[in-house]
């Protein structure tokens, strides 16, 4: 096997989350697509990168994960008491 | 041979689970198909001989976070209300966007065809990883904290913003 084919995997899971991501229109599922994608490039770190440091970044990209979901899904929360809806063409104010 | 097949299996099985949600309407089941991605990236990190990962993966990903997004889809009724169109321009647009994402990433990491990955089972790695953690990348770690600490504050003074008004 060689580190292209593991490369290949954890591309072809980024490029879906990223169809995902393009062609949903509501928040919520962008932003599941999101950590789709972040959960990608952790894999693409895991399998490609130094064992030990590739594995202690991975570890760090999931506190921001986390950090990354509490705040959008805080967001889309706020936006769908203020706009009623949570499709993306819906929204087109920013003021608050 | 059988870490190569892991390896396959699982990635094979979060792929599918990711182009079912692309074309699922339903919100909830939406979620579920992506608890299976995430599961399967748990199997992916034990066949990589990331035990560690592979546990935070089921713990952070799959429960936390997963419970953050079934808490947010039941707070919000908007959600429920706003169902995709079936088939549509943008969904082709996404699709073909992603098919040239891939097949430049591809392009890009052609040099690796020469690099040989042969997956070991090894169990020492968790250790290493946490001498790695706390010494290595302590400061990058405790900076970890205060990230945290911002979006902890950053949600509940937007969450909260509303409910003073």
């Amino acid at each position: 096997m060689s580190a292209y084919s593991l490369a290949a995997v954890a591309f072809v899971l980024f490029s879906l989350a990223a169809a995902g991501f393009l062609a949903c229109g509501s928040l919520v599922r962008m932003l599941m697509f999101l950590e789709l994608m972040l959960n990608a490039a952790n894999i693409a770190l895991v399998a490609l990168g130094p064992e030990t440091v590739s594995q202690a970044y991975a570890v760090m990209l999931f506190a921001i994960a986390a950090a990354e979901a509490g705040v959008g899904l805080a967001l889309i929360i706020m936006l769908a008491s203020v706009f009623k809806t949570l499709e993306a063409k819906s929204i087109r104010e920013l003021k608050g | 041979m059988i870490l190569t097949a892991t390896v396959y299996i699982f990635g094979g099985l979060a792929a599918l689970a990711t182009l079912l949600m692309i074309f699922q309407r339903d919100p909830v089941k939406a979620a579920m198909l992506m608890l299976a991605a995430l599961l399967s990236t748990a199997g992916l990190y034990l066949a990589l001989s990331a035990q560690l990962l592979a546990a935070l993966q089921i713990i952070l990903y799959a429960g936390a976070i997963m419970t953050l997004f079934i808490v947010a889809l039941t707070a919000t009724p908007a959600a429920w209300r706003d169902k995709p169109a079936r088939g549509g321009f943008t969904k082709t647009l996404g699709l073909a966007a992603a098919a040239i994402i891939l097949t430049e990433l591809l392009k890009v990491s052609a040099v690796l065809k020469t690099v040989i990955f042969s997956p070991k089972f090894t169990e020492t790695g968790t250790l290493d990883l946490a001498r790695a953690l706390f010494g290595r990348f302590a400061f990058q770690f405790e900076l970890l904290s205060l990230v945290i600490l911002a979006g902890i504050v950053a949600a509940v003074a937007l969450t909260s913003k509303r409910s003073a008004a």
